[in-house]
């Protein structure tokens, strides 16, 4: 167990950069989630703290160690690959056992490790068998077996259920948090799959562009999204965006102007909103609000034309067009199924965000 | 539809002959050139070995049944032919499999030039046996060759003199010429096998501690393992019957200390032109390969299965 420090590390390739200047620090025991559409860094990152890639500039600490010149096998961390990297001429204990042999561990100490660990993960049976016998999500056990059986400071998770179909993924999601509060081991889990990063982390790192766009626990990203980036990114469907412009003196709306702040949209609608201190007035904004967050209201302020409506089972997402831009709503309404070729939609005040010219948020 | 059409109305006699030997003519012109070409000269070759055939005598051509293998029993020039086949192949078939792996695992590491250093390395490969033979000859040759004024030296020889008539060293000459001709071929099919294994398994085995020798002997030998059982099965058989190098470079000598089984075969059949009596040699050569074959095979399977 351990902690791990990040300090401004930067990564390029040749003349091109990857990562600008990542700042983190994952506290003993915690479970972190970098998450962030593919070509954001991520991997990367994840692969300098395992020592498979180079530090171009900054530094990484294990346990307060600086680590950066360590190879991977002396930083005493464990990785599961989302390939799962099983070595197919060993059987599964040997790929099990494999770390504790080459560091020369006592036959008595392998078998028990190997044991407590194939029992945790419901291997027992399949300890003599060889990888390519194995189904997707046994050999996905198999490599967390390989990585739990060391007791490592920490573990690396490298996209490691990819590869599994939904239904397998939901079960592996679930073990990997159960093994988690067992072991209470520092992890750091690399995902592009928004679900995994919500259920799984401690703390989410959402990245983009080479650059940590927030960091924070999984409702902290969901409810207060630090940009438009992390708005749009995290939850599914995704947020609404809107575009406008700030006002302080709202005309038009009765409502909003008893409040004094509202945002115009193009077509002079103004979507009353709380007082924002950190803009100014006429200036350019986005407004975001959640499908699931959109009420459908005879009364309400705006109208928009419906385009689809696609049942889940679970709920309803409706995809309409309000002024020509598409727009969703996620209602758990059955009768919104038959809803009308238009219908009138409100913005509950609480759950608007607010963004500013550069994207970030605005409070 | 078969059985319907039979049922409804039986297709007249000559449609249904035609049918029923369309697939035969179809696969005809492949096998009349297979027999021709392959089988027929087989079969021709190993009847010679049971027939007194010299090409200079006229009466010659009757059977004389197991007088070839009678003679070859007591032929001291074939069990010396037959030690220096052992010696020649043994001894290129290691040389050029271990400087083969060494290249190839050189070659898997990315550098900058990598593939114009691939394309130079495989030259060898491209040159007619024949004239790397007539290249090296003329190599160890110290009139006009470097190599025996180098090797002297280096201290390694007492005088510049050429290797090739020395009876104790003549055997390097061809084998060394051998190996530099051979290496591409193990090079590049141990490359190709090389660059086919995933790359995140080295990862995974150096995060589990492994080091270079741990890594290859865990990861990259089972992963060669069937492509160097195949290789080393196939250039044994090759490099055995392999005769160019030594008939251009010694042409067996000096006293026969270079001849091998497949130029004393050459020798037989085109020197003294007795065609019976080398088809005898060749079919025991033929039968011991067989036998050597079938060991690589099984071994190759049992490793198969295992992994």
């Amino acid at each position: 167990m351990a902690s791990i420090d990040i300090e401004s590390v930067r990564k390029s390739y040749g003349p091109f950069p990857v990562l600008h200047g990542v700042d983190l620090t994952i506290k003993d025991g915690e479970f972190i989630v970098l998450v962030g559409p593919s070509g954001c860094g991520k991997s990367t990152l994840l692969r300098m703290i395992a020592g498979l890639e180079e530090v171009t500039s900054g530094e990484i600490r294990i346990s307060g160690n600086r680590v950066n010149d360590l190879a991977p096998k002396d930083r005493d961390i464990a990785m599961v690959f989302q390939s799962y990297a099983l070595y197919p001429h060993m059987s599964v204990a040997d790929n099990m056992s494999y770390s504790l042999r080459l560091r020369k561990t006592a036959k008595e100490k392998i078998a028990s490790a190997v044991g407590a660990a194939a029992t945790k993960l419901g291997l027992d049976p399949l300890l003599e068998r060889r990888p390519k016998a194995l189904s997707g999500g046994q050999r996905q056990r198999v490599a967390m077996g390989r990585a739990i059986v060391r007791q490592p400071k920490a573990f690396l998770f490298d996209e490691p259920l990819s590869n599994l179909d939904a239904r397998l993924r939901e079960q592996m999601r679930a073990e990997i948090k159960k093994l988690h509060a067992d072991l209470k081991a520092t992890s750091i889990y690399v995902t592009h799959d928004q679900i995994e990063a919500m259920t799984l982390a401690d703390r989410i790192v959402a990245m983009h562009g080479g650059i940590v766009q927030q960091v924070g626990s999984p409702l902290e990203l969901y409810d207060t999204p630090a940009n438009l980036f992390v708005a749009g990114f995290i939850g599914s469907p995704g947020m609404n965006f809107l575009e406008g412009r700030y006002v302080v003196s709202a005309e038009g709306d009765g409502k909003g102007a008893s409040e004094g702040a509202g945002i115009r949209l193009s077509d002079g609608t103004v979507v009353p909103v709380a007082r924002r201190t950190d803009i100014q007035p006429d200036a350019a904004v986005t407004l975001g609000i959640r499908p699931e967050h959109v009420v459908i209201s005879d009364t309400g302020m705006l109208e928009a034309s419906v385009d689809l409506v696609e049942p889940t089972g679970f709920g309803i997402i409706l995809h309409l067009s309000l002024h020509g831009l598409p727009f969703k709503i996620f209602t758990l309404d059955r009768d919104a199924l038959s809803a009308g070729p238009k219908v009138r939609v409100d913005f509950p005040r609480k759950y608007l965000h607010v963004f500013d010219e550069k994207g970030d948020r605005a409070d | 539809m078969m059985h319907q059409s039979m049922k409804q109305n039986r297709p007249p006699l000559r449609k249904r002959i035609a049918d029923a030997s369309e697939p035969y003519l179809y696969s005809a012109p492949a096998l009349i050139l297979i027999v021709a070409v392959m089988l027929v000269p087989l079969v021709v070759g190993i009847s010679y070995a049971f027939r007194d055939i010299q090409l200079l005598n006229p009466f010659s051509g009757g059977f004389i049944g197991l007088d070839h293998f009678r003679a070859l029993s007591q032929d001291d020039a074939f069990f010396g032919a037959l030690r220096n086949t052992l010696w020649w192949t043994g001894a290129s078939v290691f040389f050029q499999f271990t400087f083969g792996l060494i290249l190839a695992l050189l070659l898997d590491k990315p550098f900058y030039g990598r593939g114009l250093v691939q394309a130079l390395v495989f030259l060898p490969w491209a040159v007619p046996s024949f004239l790397a033979g007539l290249n090296w000859a003329w190599l160890f040759n110290p009139v006009i060759g470097p190599l025996p004024h180098w090797l002297y030296a280096l201290g390694l020889l007492d005088e510049p003199h050429n290797i090739l008539s020395d009876p104790h060293l003549a055997m390097w000459g061809p084998i060394v010429a051998n190996v530099w001709w051979g290496i591409p071929f193990f090079a590049i099919t141990l490359l190709a096998a090389l660059q086919a294994i995933p790359r995140d398994l080295y990862e995974a085995a150096s995060i589990d501690g492994a080091g270079p020798v741990q890594r290859f002997m865990s990861i990259t030998l089972p992963f060669l393992a069937p492509t160097i059982a195949i290789t080393v099965l196939l250039r044994t058989v090759w490099i055995s019957n392999f005769a160019d190098l030594i008939v251009v470079m010694t042409n067996g000598g000096p006293a026969d200390r270079t001849q091998i089984v497949a130029s004393y075969i050459f020798t037989q059949a085109f020197k003294r032109l007795d065609f019976g009596y080398a088809s005898a040699i060749a079919l025991v050569l033929l039968v011991l390969l067989l036998v050597y074959s079938m060991l690589i095979v099984l071994l190759r399977q049992t490793m198969l299965n295992k992994g």
